[in-house]
C-alpha cells in the first residue's frame, strides 16, 4: 500500500480544503483592506475559526458517543442548513468584496460603524465558524479514529496528524502568497471563482440533500455518465465535486439547480451597479 | 437586504426542519453493510426498486469510516466501532456506487436496485 500515513494526510486535508479556502481568501482579503478595518477584521475572522473549531469537537464527540442514537433525517436537516446559509454567505461575501474590492485603499476610514460593515463582519465569522465546523467534525472523527487504532502504532497517528496539518498549512501559505505574488486584481478575480464555485457546491449538496430527504423530485433519471472521464468520488474526483459542484451522473433537478445559480451569478457580475444593503 | 438573506434562510429552515416528521414507521426492509478492515462488505448488494429501505451500516474497525455516495445523495461518518442507519427511499433501477471516503484507496462497493 506504499504510503498509508500520506493517504491519511490527504484525507485530513482534503477535510479541511473548504475551510482553508474560505479562510484563507478572506484572511487575504481582510489584509488588503484599510489599516483601521484590518484589525476587526481578523479579530472576527478568527473568533469564527475558534467557534467552529469548538462547534466542530462538540460535534465529533456526539458522533463518537450518541451517534447511534441521533436520527438519520435531523443530521441531513442540520447538514442542509448548514450547506445552504454558507452557500449564501459566500455568496453575500463575493459580493461585498466586489464593491468594496474597486474603491481603494485610502479611503473609508470613517466608516467603520457603518451598520452594513458590520453585519458583514457578523457574516465573516459566520461563515469562518461554518466552514471550520462542517468538515472539521469530519476531520475530527477521523483523527479520533486514527488516534484509537494508534494502539498499534502511535507514530502513524501522529505522523498522520502533523502530515495533514503541514498540508493545510502549506495550501494556506500559498494563499497568502499568491495575494502578495500575483497582482492583487488578479488574485481576486481567481478567488472569486473559486468562492463561487465552492457556493454552487455547497447549494448542490443543500439540493441532493432535500432529494434523499424525498423533499425534491429529482425529475429524472440519470441525464448521462461522464464518470469514465472523470469520477465524482474517490480521491481526485470527490474533490473536484466537492469544490466545483461536479457530477458525473447528474439528474435534471440538480441540473437546473446549478444552472439556475449560474445564470443568477453572471447576472450579478455583469451588473455594473451592483448596489444593496 | 442580503445581509437578511442567511437570517431569513435559517429561519426558514428551522421552522422546515421542525414541521419535518418525526421519522416514520413504515421503513421497509433492512440490509446491512459493513465496513471491515478497510474494506465494504459484501461489494456487491441488492436491494428493491422504487421502494423504501433501511441501510443499516456498521463499522467495525478502530478507525473512522464515512459512507459516500454523491449519486445516493449520502454522506455519512461512522465513529470507530459505531452503527448507523440510513433511510433511502427510493431508488431507480440501476447500480449505485458507494464509497468509503476515509480509505481512498479501498475499492468501491455497488447497490444494484432491481
Amino acid at each position: 500500500m506504499g504510503m498509508p500515513e500520506f493517504n491519511t494526510a490527504f484525507v485530513v486535508w482534503r477535510e479541511s480544503i473548504e475551510a482553508l479556502l474560505v479562510i484563507g481568501i478572506l484572511s487575504a482579503w481582510i489584509g488588503h483592506r484599510p489599516e483601521a478595518e484590518r484589525k476587526a477584521g481578523r479579530a472576527w475572522l478568527w473568533a469564527g475559526v475558534a467557534v467552529g473549531i469548538v462547534g466542530a469537537v462538540a460535534l465529533a464527540a456526539a458522533l463518537v458517543t450518541v451517534g447511534e442514537e441521533l436520527s438519520d433525517d435531523a443530521q441531513v436537516w442540520f447538514q442542509t442548513a448548514i450547506v445552504l446559509i454558507a452557500a449564501a454567505l459566500i455568496v453575500q461575501m463575493v459580493f461585498w468584496m466586489r464593491r468594496h474590492g474597486r474603491t481603494l485603499k485610502r479611503e473609508l476610514h470613517a466608516r467603520l460603524d457603518d451598520a452594513a460593515d458590520r453585519s458583514n463582519w457578523i457574516a465573516v465569522f459566520t461563515l469562518a465558524a461554518i466552514a471550520v465546523m462542517r468538515e472539521g467534525s469530519e476531520a475530527a472523527v477521523f483523527l479520533y479514529g486514527s488516534m484509537v487504532s494508534a494502539g498499534t502504532s502511535v507514530v502513524r497517528g501522529v505522523v498522520a496528524a502533523a502530515l495533514g496539518l503541514a498540508l493545510a498549512i502549506a495550501t494556506y501559505g500559498l494563499l497568502q502568497a499568491g495575494a502578495r505574488i500575483v497582482s492583487w486584481r488578479a488574485f481576486f478575480r481567481v478567488t472569486e471563482i473559486m468562492l463561487l464555485l465552492l457556493a454552487g457546491s455547497l447549494l448542490l449538496t443543500g439540493v441532493d440533500n432535500l432529494v434523499s430527504l424525498g423533499l425534491v423530485p429529482q425529475l429524472s433519471g440519470r441525464m448521462w455518465d461522464t464518470s469514465r472521464i472523470l469520477t465524482d468520488s474517490g480521491a481526485l474526483g470527490g474533490l473536484v465535486s466537492a469544490l466545483t459542484g461536479y457530477r458525473a451522473k447528474p439528474v435534471l433537478v440538480q441540473l437546473l439547480a446549478l444552472g439556475g445559480y449560474w445564470l443568477l451569478m453572471i447576472w450579478l457580475l455583469r451588473r455594473p451597479t451592483w448596489r444593496t444593503a | 437586504m442580503r445581509a437578511t438573506l442567511a437570517a431569513t434562510l435559517a429561519a426558514l429552515f428551522a421552522a422546515a426542519a421542525a414541521a419535518a416528521p418525526a421519522g416514520a414507521e413504515d421503513e421497509g426492509p433492512t440490509f446491512q453493510i459493513v465496513f471491515k478492515g478497510g474494506a465494504i462488505e459484501p461489494k456487491r448488494l441488492e436491494v428493491p426498486a422504487r421502494t423504501r429501505f433501511r441501510l443499516e451500516i456498521s463499522n467495525e474497525d478502530d478507525t473512522a469510516a464515512e459512507f459516500e455516495s454523491v449519486e445516493l445523495h449520502k454522506e455519512k461518518v461512522l465513529a470507530p466501532r459505531s452503527k448507523t442507519v440510513m433511510v433511502i427511499r427510493t431508488l431507480d433501477p440501476g447500480e449505485y456506487d458507494f464509497f468509503d471516503d476515509f480509505h481512498p484507496g479501498a475499492a468501491a462497493a455497488v447497490l444494484v436496485a432491481k
